[in-house]
């Protein structure tokens, strides 16, 4: 007896990363029930697991969104335990059918979205060059950006924003670029805008705009980035104290 | 062409709160708030498609898991009990459950032809990947302090989605030594990565 909860105390770490057989799992998870170690353990390990997923996150395809939201409500929630019961409901892995049937737009919809697309057609056809030359430029630049997240000597530096946000710097010392992004940034009023300064000792200059990510070019050992909210359009020179300073 | 980057920066019409944290929204979402779901969506998708698309491998597939799994987080929110651990983990232990639920389904890739395009690469993803690089450091870090066994055992378990006797029987090694690997090495990360469930 001793000696299969011993065996079934080390499955913590398998159980936790999913590489336990159905059967097993079911025998660990009553096994769970009556031993308070094991589920702290557990926990821990899962928590674990779950820094091991958002190491790959990745950013799936836009229409994913729309077809999700579709389908969510469309699709009736269930309800919360009931209080009387202990609330340790196992994780709902084999609650819904393996496969879901997402439902294809219905055709009334689709018509509209054709009437639609038809009746903006030509105004397309008229922007369609601009526009993919804006592609191209975007392609070059996420390409480009790509390449200094990814560069073997990618150093990263990330800093809170007082007043809310994260700003994060990737610099490759070997391409002599930098990355700049910026995520949940209070937004400011029209008027004003953040952008972007490249800090060195014989002063700042500016980098543009602040973008979700930006590529700085020419990017020195000793330099900083500096934010600042500024009129809007940007200036020349910082008018204020910066929000975020960060090394290279 | 600053116009809309001006403009970016301002508050949506209906959204003067700032953003609450995932166990917040996904009580919101329980009781129905569709506004909250898009946010626990923003928030989760990138991971959730991520740890899927790593098991899985085939992009058409993994889309389609993925939005199983993200349909499921609105479905059972309300069993989400945050006493027993983070949101962000019960909702990747989902996700990565229905990825290896698949693969053991099924002989992957059989059933149909890759099908959806390859996202384009936009400034989203770049974001998104230099989070993740963040998060890749760290867990690279902490990796780095496994023995060797212990580091394989993890990766061919997670990553790849093998049960602990295949992961055995791959490395060659005694299913009990694969069990005690896993764990040792996961305790270590754990500890590694200052983890505080």
């Amino acid at each position: 007896m001793k000696a299969m909860r011993d065996d079934l105390h080390v499955l913590t770490g398998s159980y936790a990363l999913d590489a336990v057989s159905d059967a097993e799992r079911g025998d660990f998870e009553r096994h769970l029930q009556r031993c308070p170690v094991c589920e702290a353990e557990v926990r821990g390990l899962r928590e674990t697991a779950a820094r091991l997923a958002l190491a790959c996150a990745m950013t799936p395809p836009a229409r994913m969104e729309r077809r999700v939201l579709a389908a969510a409500y469309q699709t009736r929630q269930l309800p919360p335990l009931s209080a009387g019961r202990p609330r340790r409901a196992p994780l709902p892995s084999r609650a819904l059918p393996s496969r879901l049937a997402f439902p294809r737009w219905p055709l009334p919809r689709w018509l509209a979205v054709l009437a639609a697309a038809a009746s903006v057609a030509a105004a397309v056809m008229l922007g369609i060059n601009q526009l993919s030359a804006q592609h191209q430029l975007d392609q070059a630049r996420a390409t480009a950006i790509a390449r200094v997240v990814t560069a073997p000597d990618a150093h990263v530096e990330t800093a809170r924003v007082g007043a809310g946000g994260t700003v994060t710097v990737v610099t490759s010392a070997a391409l002599r670029e930098a990355v700049v992004s910026a995520s949940g940034m209070a937004p400011l009023l029209s008027s004003r805008v953040y952008q972007v300064w490249v800090m060195s000792p014989s002063g700042a200059r500016s980098a543009g705009l602040m973008h979700r990510s930006s590529l700085l070019a020419a990017v020195r050992p000793g330099d900083r980035i500096g934010i600042t909210v500024e009129p809007a359009g940007g200036t020349a020179r910082p008018t204020t104290t910066p929000v975020a300073v960060l090394p290279v | 062409m600053s116009r809309p980057e001006i403009r970016r920066w301002q508050p949506e019409p209906d959204q003067e709160t700032l953003p609450l944290d995932l166990a917040t929204l996904l009580s919101q979402v329980a009781r129905g708030d569709h506004r909250a779901f898009e946010l626990v969506y923003a928030e989760l998708s990138g991971p959730v498609y991520g740890v899927v698309r790593q098991v899985l491998r085939d992009p058409a597939q993994s889309e389609e898991v993925a939005q199983e799994v993200l349909l499921e987080i609105w479905r059972t929110a309300s069993r989400f009990d945050p006493d027993r651990g983070s949101a962000t983990a019960w909702a990747l232990t989902i996700a990565h459950r229905r990825a290896v639920d698949r693969v053991r389904s099924e002989n992957a890739c059989s059933r149909r032809e890759q099908k959806a395009a390859e996202p384009e690469p936009g400034e989203d993803d770049v974001v998104e990947t230099v989070a993740a690089t963040l998060e890749y450091q760290r867990v690279r870090r902490c990796m780095d302090g496994l023995t060797g066994l212990q580091r394989e055992s993890i990766e061919l378990a997670y990553y790849s989605g093998y049960s602990y006797p295949q992961v055995a029987q791959l490395l060659g090694v005694a299913l009990g030594t694969v069990k005690t690997r896993i764990r040792d090495g996961l305790i270590r990360m754990r500890d590694c990565m200052e983890v505080t469930w």
